[in-house]
């Protein structure tokens, strides 16, 4: 190398290898072919020479020739000079620490969970991997269906990782030393690997280990003997269900080493129990399917738990309980709809209502009064008397909606039960009264508790009720009412509201209370008579349309030309907002899912509206985020110009979560509320059982050996080879002929051979 | 407050010329060329004190006469078309506007005063319908449907005369829009202002003039209420006393 460095100078001193590699790749059929031809030459060249009589002319002329065939072949072999700088590495060792989550689970007898055996054996074997690392590259990572480099492991390590695939794992760590000399693998895990039920490892398992050239032994953390659990397997519930409707749901069970006992399987909403059912648990019998129902109460996405209790020494503890979530809706709007008498108005009412798929009707005509005169006995009648005690007093909350048109009270409903429509209406429900000449002061309802809830007060009048025929005038401030929503655009809207037929019939005396909306009314000079008059009470809305000849709008307007299609979305449009659907909410809070993953982006989004139903721009909102931990935390956010306004925030945690946005309004606290799930994978405690036979076959595939951590094991039998390996840092590369001096040798060979030749008489 | 309110009643109705009181029941007859369209003039009125006396149905007594070209048409979704003799047929405008007043919300009743079986009315109300509902025939109305069981639970169809134990209709989307009886109604019905009937019974007793009754009554009571008594709320009354009614 000393001589390089004198030849090339002092920038080959960093080289310590040099080697000449040749050019070309048929190079045997070079040397070949020089091998024939080159001797024959020379055997012919020899022969010309006999007429030169001195034999030292005739050596040096043949010696000339000699060394220009010696250079020619050198060239046609196109020799390379490669310096390389290499040195030594070390070896190799991984160690796999399997993070997943059935590493917590814990083993028996000693109730240890399985990544402490882990943590406890690597205490131990502390000097062990101490001297190690002197001969050497020990590198740790945590494994589960990935590989992550784990830099401290001192400390225990949290099972956290949903997944355990040992295929993945293996290709990572195949890939990651490609080009690194691998000594061996220590693979601490339970073998629980989700992609193999069985444990015969799969066929690309095998092939993916039988690439390894190292071992790979393999630790057992934990056992199965005695694993004691009792779990909620499997959990089948609809994410939507219907307000008043049972729902049903499809639990698997599963007990293992829990003896014979009766345990309840018990459903919750908050710390409410719903529904409890004891389901007997017997040795020998590990699965069970139990079959629940229940019946949602309110509107909304509701949150409900369902559990088995958890018994001393049970392995998993968090599977004993499984969280849900059930949005509940309205299958239909349950209608109670009370008419006192036949009437154009109620028929065409009814076959709106009738014709609405989401509406669920409950009609009731008063066919006949205590005053007239049937003129048959009532076997000969299809007349059935008024369940007006069921109704009020029994199935009242089970309807959504109640309407009384041109209904007098009197003779059908006790007084009493009246003050049950007020609680009803308090509580959340709906109540809508329709005019007609047995409606409010007509029908006795002044200064009772339907006139407390109702949007206007009655006073008596000359007379309550007038044929007057009118044109509805709609009230400017509430134009954009939802209710007087008849098309999207609001000039086509204008149009059609001023359209529609004339009314007649009309109720007198009635005068809309402070916060109600008197949407349109009859114009009589300069004051608005209430017409169609809304209120919230309570929880509940309220309205009044104090005529009984909307069904103009219907068949009149047929006559006219048109269709009954806006008498049909008005109604629909009264319907929607007495029992205030989301759409008709002042303040509306949503999410952009219905579920989300751990550790996915949760946009909360809300819009809020002005009081006459315009986008409400800068308004400032207080939003409360509940997180699973119990912890809240409190947002101010402000509208935009559309009224709308967005949360982000990161659901780093599974389980349930819940916003709350509050407004203050004029004294008034508008709200809305939603919950929404983050689940987290459970899979690895669907399947928590420790692999033996899987960590057996690894270790076996691979030459490696399989130990069960029953406690802190001594690991310094484990030896590995460790060969020197060296490393190519740097290379370098001079030809050795395609340069001046190898052809300007090449020509001052055959100049001389030329002299020398003609010197001595040849040609 | 309650003065004031008292005031503004008052205001309205000083104000306020008389306006027909369209919520209220009312029964236009059908006036058309040809043939007598009001052989039993008192027939609209009586039916009329019947609904009164008997149900809660609220009714203007007075009838009225109106022709299918009328614009007022569409304020009485029920009409009644009458006679004793053959009429001229419907020209092509007015079968429009009696098609589209049925299609959308009106019920027609037919009456054949004739007491006559294939009288000259009954062929031209055939031809009327054919031309109506060219597409619809016009079918008897089964003992199930709501007309007969509407206010009364009636067994079969009645009149002054029992030409046809049943009524005849056309139903659309569900509905039935036209029903007409070929066994005079209206002289069932018909009573003088001194509360006598104006028509006797033909072949029969009270029992077939009061069945005649019922069936008018079932049949506005239907036109009004539709398909309510099929409600399921009222299915298990209304089966029970039909088996006791038909055991008898």
């Amino acid at each position: 190398m000393n001589f390089l460095i004198e030849l090339f100078g002092p920038g080959l001193a960093e080289y310590n290898e040099w080697n000449i590699q040749w050019g070309p790749d048929n190079i045997q059929v070079i040397i070949a072919v020089l091998g024939v031809s080159v001797p024959l030459a020379l055997w012919f060249f020899w022969t010309s020479l006999a007429r030169i009589s001195s034999l030292p002319r005739k050596v040096f002329l043949f010696g000339l020739r000699v060394f220009t065939f010696l250079l020619l072949g050198l060239l046609l072999l196109q020799p390379q000079l490669e310096l390389k700088k290499s040195h030594s590495q070390k070896n190799s060792i991984v160690v796999l620490l399997d993070n997943s989550k059935s590493m917590s689970i814990k083993t028996f007898p000693t109730e240890e969970k399985r990544m402490d055996r882990v943590h406890q054996t690597l205490q131990a074997n502390k000097d062990y991997f101490a001297g190690l690392k002197n001969k050497f590259n020990v590198d740790t990572y945590f494994v589960s269906d990935q590989m992550e480099p784990a830099s401290q492991v001192d400390e225990p390590f949290p099972a956290r990782m949903p997944n355990t695939d040992y295929g993945k794992v293996f290709s990572a760590l195949k890939s990651n030393y490609e080009n690194k000399p691998l000594a061996g693998v220590f693979l601490f895990t339970d073998g629980a690997d989700l992609t193999h039920s069985a444990g015969e490892p799969s066929r690309e398992l095998v092939e993916n280990l039988a690439g390894f050239k190292s071992p790979i032994h393999t630790f057992q953390a934990g056992t199965n003997e005695s694993f004691k659990d009792l779990s909620i397997q499997s959990l089948s519930a609809p994410d939507f269900g219907f307000v008043h409707q049972p729902v049903s749901l499809t639990v698997s069970l599963n007990a293992s080493a829990m003896g014979n006992k009766n345990i309840p399987l018990v459903l919750k909403e908050g710390k409410k129990i719903l529904i409890s059912k004891v389901v007997e648990i017997r040795e020998g019998q590990g699965d069970y399917q139990v079959d629940l129902q229940f019946t949602p109460r309110d509107l909304g996405k509701k949150v409900y738990s369902l559990s088995v209790p958890l018994f001393a020494g049970e392995s998993i503890a968090t599977n004993n309980q499984r969280d849900f979530q059930v949005k509940v809706i309205r299958d239909r709007t349950r209608i109670l709809h009370l008419n006192g008498r036949p009437s154009w108005d109620s028929r065409y009412l009814r076959e709106v209502l009738v014709s609405n798929p989401k509406v669920d009707l409950l009609s009731f005509f008063i066919l006949r009064t205590l005053s007239d005169d049937v003129a048959a006995p009532t076997s000969e009648l299809s007349l059935i008397p008024f369940p007006s005690n069921l109704l009020f007093n029994d199935y009242l909350n089970s309807f959504d909606m109640v309407i009384f048109q041109n209904f007098r009270f009197e003779s059908f409903i006790d007084k009493k039960l009246l003050s049950n429509i007020k609680t009803y209406v308090q509580g959340g429900g709906a109540f809508l009264m329709i005019g007609g000449e047995l409606s409010f002061q007509g029908g006795g309802y002044d200064r009772t508790p339907i006139e407390d809830i109702l949007p206007v007060t009655m006073q008596k009048a000359l007379k309550n009720y007038s044929n007057e025929e009118f044109k509805p005038v709609v009230g400017q401030k509430l134009k954009h009412h939802p209710i007087l929503r008849l098309e999207k655009q609001e000039v086509s809207n204008q149009k059609i509201w001023e359209s529609l037929p004339l009314l007649n019939g009309l109720n007198l005396g009635l005068t809309a209370k402070p916060k109600s909306h008197v949407l349109f009314g009859y114009k009589m000079k300069e004051s608005l008579t209430p017409v169609l008059v809304t209120i919230k009470t309570g929880k509940g809305r309220t309205a009044v349309l104090a005529t009984d000849s909307s069904w103009n709008w219907n068949f009149r307007r047929v006559g006219e030309g048109g269709s009954g299609r806006y008498y049909e979305k008005f109604w629909n449009n009264v319907i929607d907002w007495i029992t205030n659907t989301p759409e008709t909410r002042l303040l509306r809070l949503e999410t952009d899912k219905e579920r989300y993953k751990e550790g996915e982006e949760v946009l909360i989004r809300f819009n809020v509206l002005n009081e006459d139903y315009t986008p409400a721009s800068g308004e400032k909102l207080n939003l409360t985020l509940i997180k699973v931990s119990g912890e809240n935390e409190k947002h101010l956010l402000e509208s935009d110009q559309n009224g709308d306004s967005t949360f982000q925030f990161l659901a780093d945690r599974e389980g349930f979560y819940s916003a709350e946005i509050e407004l203050d309004r004029n004294g008034e606290t508008l709200s809305d509320k939603i919950s929404f799930g983050v689940s987290g994978e459970t899979a690895e405690f669907d399947k928590p059982l420790v692999n033996a036979s899987l960590l057996k076959n690894i270790a076996e595939i691979t030459g490696g050996k399989y130990l069960v951590l029953d406690e802190a094991k001594d690991l310094s039998g484990y030896r590995f080879e460790n060969p020197e390996v060296l490393v190519q840092t740097k290379r370098k590369m001079f030809s050795l002929w395609d340069n001046w001096w190898s052809y300007g040798l090449l020509v001052g060979f055959l100049m001389v051979d030329w002299w020398a030749r003609r010197k001595s008489g040849l040609s | 407050m309650m003065g004031l309110t008292v005031t503004i009643g008052s205001l309205l109705f000083s104000q306020s010329v008389w306006a027909a009181d369209y919520s209220k029941l009312t029964i236009p007859v059908i006036k058309y060329r040809g043939g007598d369209y009001r052989p039993r003039p008192e027939a609209v009125r009586s039916l009329m004190a019947q609904l009164a006396r008997r149900t809660s149905i609220e009714v203007n007594r007075e009838p009225i006469e109106i022709k299918l070209t009328d614009p007022e048409l569409y304020r009485y979704p029920f009409i009644y078309l009458a006679g004793s003799a053959g009429f001229e047929p419907f020209s092509p405008p007015e079968l429009r506007t009696l098609r589209h007043y049925l299609g959308y919300g009106g019920f027609l009743l037919i009456d054949d005063n004739s007491s006559k079986i294939h009288s000259e009315f009954d062929a031209s109300v055939r031809n009327l319908i054919s031309k109506l509902f060219p597409k619809i025939p016009l079918q008897k109305i089964s003992r199930d449907h709501s007309i007969f069981r509407s206010f009364y639970l009636i067994n079969r169809a009645a009149g002054r005369v029992l030409l046809n134990p049943f009524l005849e209709g056309i139903s659309i989307k569900g509905r039935t829009v036209l029903a007409y009886s070929t066994n005079d109604l209206g002289g069932a019905w018909a009573k003088n202002k001194l509360g006598h009937w104006n028509y006797d019974i033909v072949a029969g007793s009270s029992t077939q003039r009061q069945a005649s009754i019922r069936l008018g009554v079932n049949i506005v009571m239907y036109s009004l209420t539709l398909d309510y008594k099929k409600d399921m709320v009222h299915l298990p009354i209304i089966l029970e006393r039909l088996r006791r009614y038909h055991s008898k």
